[in-house]
């Protein structure tokens, strides 16, 4: 799934990116006025990302940072821009996260929420991204319930698609924004050789597959612990390993081993429906066996970084005291995606030019 | 090649120079009523006697008067890599959409395309709207066959059960005696293993075969791609070998005990599609069941790495796409949506070997257009299907090219073998270069290809996976009863 240079572009040293300093935009001003090395109109996943895609996003949330901590949070980069925030799933914090970021870089914001569309009506998704092209829509935010329905939507709409999460498939924002919070947090900045787990229901997380494939991009040392029922599957992947590399990691049902002398801990949100689906005889017993409580945190190596990426189901998969604890980075996780967002929106828009 | 112009004396002009020194002439007339045709020095395939090489035929007032089979000097430089005459095709499974979803096929664009694809016999399932549970829609399909003009055959597939909705058997005395060439539920399967036990029995008694699509419901409950690495990796819901072959065993095994009471019991498993599915059946036949099977075109040469954006064909990638090489193609190509999904590329392998060692009779196209709307859709909102009939015989041809197949065991699973699996009572004829019967017959230049596109494609449904895609092997005419069914345009 490498991303193909754009027509005209000549090969270049900074195409492979070995050694040469990422450019990181002055975020103040327009994004297409500056020589950046961001070629991608979509981000769908993070798997189209290399190193140094990767380090520039690391870098300009760094800089939308500072913009945050202004007096007056906000820069007229995407001024004129629209993006159109369509949300197919109830969400409240991404949603309200992507809005944040857009008003912060002065775009004009439209917000559709599927209860109140004609999507109720029958519409078909491709109707309405042709109708919101039609609006005036330069950039879409995507929250669908289908895998690929950010794929779809890259190849109809005329604009850039930055994928807040489609079915089980990806959450590129927040796999970023943990990236961005471990890498603030941890001891040298980085996560090569770190442990990291991700625990819980990965068989229908999209975060976790962003994370997979971000995390061993990364260099982690990457674990997926979870009941039998809903990590299946993900051996065979850990054992083929990721993208062309084949970046391994490890897939345990072991919760001991897993939080063994982890330096981060990502516990997953449990949906009601897994119970209904056969997949977990109860919610009381999956918290006893793989909540992540007090005692099991204590396996891990002391300060280990504890993250969540909400909403909580406190004392299910997460004790409240964990949650809260001083091991928590849960509501950092939260402002800096906020800063993430702003980011990728910015890089995307400058790929776009001028309107 | 001027196929279906002038007389029938032999002329180069048009001529695709590819067929090499002396390759064959090919000259027919496009009358409605019956072809004339002589061909010379081609590479003739005949199931029915297992015989291929350089030959020649005639066809006169659309009755092959004579196959001529050459030898020594006057068969040099013919070979099977120019112009090959075969038999025409039988679809065993094919999804005309008419009545109910003419948005998607008609039996006149239906039978089009399947003599684009040499498909000279063409059974329409019965998944109509109405099903076909009863004669009237056979005959409604019928007379909308002949009124279509078109040559090639149509057998009716009537329901197995009313409705189609598992619980109690359709007309089945009166749609066989309405001419129906198998009884199927297809695209659901008999939910019930009493029903299932049931209808065998009776349609044993009748003497016509029941058409299973085998799949365990639950096991296959909302699923969007084969349970596997690509459905992992691109969080789509998998539907699990296990899902097939769990409703094979069953069927196999309700077969067995009816097989005692009913010897006349025939059990035809449709679009399998999974190693263990092809070995429960290789051990069926083994131990003497009368059951047959049939692989689909796609399944034998396309993988769930489509679905990640691969575009290897099953015998030139692994079961990890990510790992095969740069990836040719968006990932969640709605087009590829199927049922049963596209496999692996070791089930590919496996459905291939089937084929080769006999345990799978036939290839069937499975053809399943759908009508645009219902496909530019989410991939998991697309309704299933993949409609193959023009491009199944490129497909099998692409195995033959890769060293894969013999031809004459691609063209024996399109001809002799979905005869076989019919059996006797709806074929006047079995397929085959038979001198004195209506002429029945494909002209395929091996030496050309074609292009997968919207103006090559018959069918209406919303475009094939494989548009885009050469395919080897260029129909140049399709002979149907006697009569031009299909011409190659400009040639």
């Amino acid at each position: 799934m490498s991303p193909s240079r754009p027509p005209g572009s000549p090969a270049s040293p900074e195409d492979e990116g070995v050694g040469i300093p990422v450019v990181v935009p002055s975020v103040d001003a327009a994004p297409h006025s500056q020589p950046v090395a961001w070629r991608h109109r979509h981000l769908l996943d993070v798997d189209i990302l290399s190193a140094d895609e990767t380090e520039l996003v690391m870098r300009t949330t760094d800089a939308m940072r500072e913009v945050l901590g202004r007096p007056i949070a906000k820069v007229p980069a995407l001024r004129g821009t629209n993006v159109t925030i369509l949300f197919y799933e109830a969400s409240t914090r991404t949603r309200v996260s992507f809005e944040v970021a857009a008003k912060n870089l002065s775009a004009d914001v439209v917000n559709i929420a599927t209860a109140t569309s004609s999507v109720v009506k029958g519409e078909s998704f491709l109707d309405t991204l042709r109708t919101i092209e039609a609006l005036g829509a330069g950039m879409l935010v995507l929250r669908h319930s289908h895998s690929g329905a950010a794929q779809l939507a890259a190849e109809h709409f005329g604009g850039s698609v930055l994928n807040g999460g489609d079915g089980w498939h990806a959450h590129p924002t927040q796999a970023l924004l943990d990236l961005y919070t471990m890498r603030r947090r941890l001891p040298g900045g980085t996560v090569a050789g770190r442990k990291v787990v991700i625990l819980g229901d990965a068989l229908h997380s999209r975060v976790a597959r962003s994370n997979i494939w971000s995390l061993t991009a990364a260099g982690a040392d990457l674990w997926v612990c979870g009941p039998a029922t809903l990590v299946r599957g993900l051996e065979a992947w850990a054992g083929s390993g990721v993208g062309p590399a084949s970046r391994r990691f490890t897939v345990t049902s072991d919760v001991n081993a897993a939080l063994r002398d982890a330096d981060v801990v990502m516990a997953l949100r449990l949906q009601q429906e897994r119970m209904s689906g056969g997949l977990l005889p109860s919610l009381r017993e999956y918290s006893a066996r793989f909540g992540l409580t007090r005692e099991r945190l204590a396996l891990a190596r002391p300060g280990a970084l504890v993250m969540h990426p909400g909403p909580i189901n406190e004392g299910v998969e997460i004790a409240p005291d964990v949650a809260e604890g001083i091991q928590s980075v849960i509501t950092e996780q939260v402002a800096n995606g906020v800063a993430v967002r702003m980011a990728l929106l910015y890089l995307l828009a400058g790929v776009r030019g001028p309107r | 090649m001027n196929a279906a112009s002038g007389s029938g004396s032999n002329v180069g002009s048009g001529q695709n120079g590819a067929t090499g020194p002396g390759g064959a002439l090919a000259r027919g007339r496009a009358a409605a009523a019956s072809a004339e045709l002589e061909i010379s020095r081609a590479w003739l395939v005949d199931p029915a006697t297992g015989r291929e090489g350089p030959g020649e035929l005639v066809v006169r007032d659309g009755v092959l008067r004579a196959v001529t089979w050459l030898r020594g000097a006057d068969a040099a430089g013919v070979g099977p890599d120019g112009v090959i005459v075969v038999p025409g095709f039988t679809d065993l499974h094919a999804h005309l959409r008419e009545p109910g979803d003419e948005a998607a096929e008609t039996i006149a664009s239906g039978l089009a395309a399947a003599a684009h694809g040499g498909f000279t016999t063409v059974c329409a399932m019965a998944d109509t709207t109405p099903a076909a549970d009863e004669p009237g829609v056979l005959i409604r399909v019928r007379a909308l066959a002949a009124a279509s003009g078109s040559p090639v055959r149509v057998l009716g597939v009537g329901a197995l059960t009313a409705g189609r909705a598992g619980e109690r058997l359709a007309a089945l005395g009166e749609l066989a005696d309405a001419g129906a060439a198998a009884f199927s539920d297809d695209p659901a399967p008999v939910r019930s293993a009493s029903i299932l036990r049931s209808a065998l029995a009776y349609a044993g008694m009748l003497g016509v075969p029941v058409v299973e699509h085998a799949v365990d419901p639950g096991l296959s409950h909302g699923a969007e791609a084969n349970d596997g690495l690509v459905a992992t990796v691109l969080g789509l819901r998998g539907s699990p070998a296990a899902a097939e072959e769990a409703a094979v065993g069953r069927d196999l095994a309700i077969l067995a005990d009816v097989v005692r009471d009913v010897p006349g019991v025939r059990l035809h498993l449709a679009h399998l599609s999974t190693a263990g599915s092809i070995a429960l059946v290789r051990r069926a036949k083994a131990a003497g069941l009368p059951v047959t099977c049939d692989v689909t075109p796609h399944h034998l040469a396309l993988t769930d790495g489509w679905l990640a954006g691969s575009r290897r064909w099953a015998w030139d990638g692994s079961d990890n796409p990510w790992a095969d090489g740069p990836l040719a193609a968006a990932p969640y190509a709605s087009s590829l949506r199927v049922e049963p999904p596209l496999r692996s590329a070791a089930d590919a392998a496996a459905c291939l070997v089937g084929l080769l060692d006999g345990t799978v009779d036939a290839v069937a196209t499975d053809h399943a257009p759908i009508a645009r709307p219902d496909r530019e859709v989410e991939f998991g909102m697309s309704v299933p299907g993949i409609a193959g009939i023009e491009t199944a015989l490129g497909l099998l041809l692409a195995a033959v090219d890769a060293g894969r197949l013999p031809l004459a065991r691609a063209i024996a699973a399109l001809t002799s073998g979905p005869a076989r699996v019919l059996g006797p009572r709806p074929a006047s004829t079995a397929p085959g270069l038979i001198v004195g019967a209506r002429a029945d017959l494909v002209v395929i230049d091996r030496s050309a290809g074609w292009t997968v596109g919207p103006a090559t494609i018959r069918s209406l449904g919303a475009p094939s996976p494989l548009v885009g895609r050469d395919l080897p092997g260029l129909v140049l005419l399709t002979i149907a009863d006697g009569r031009l069914a299909w011409e190659a345009s400009g040639a």
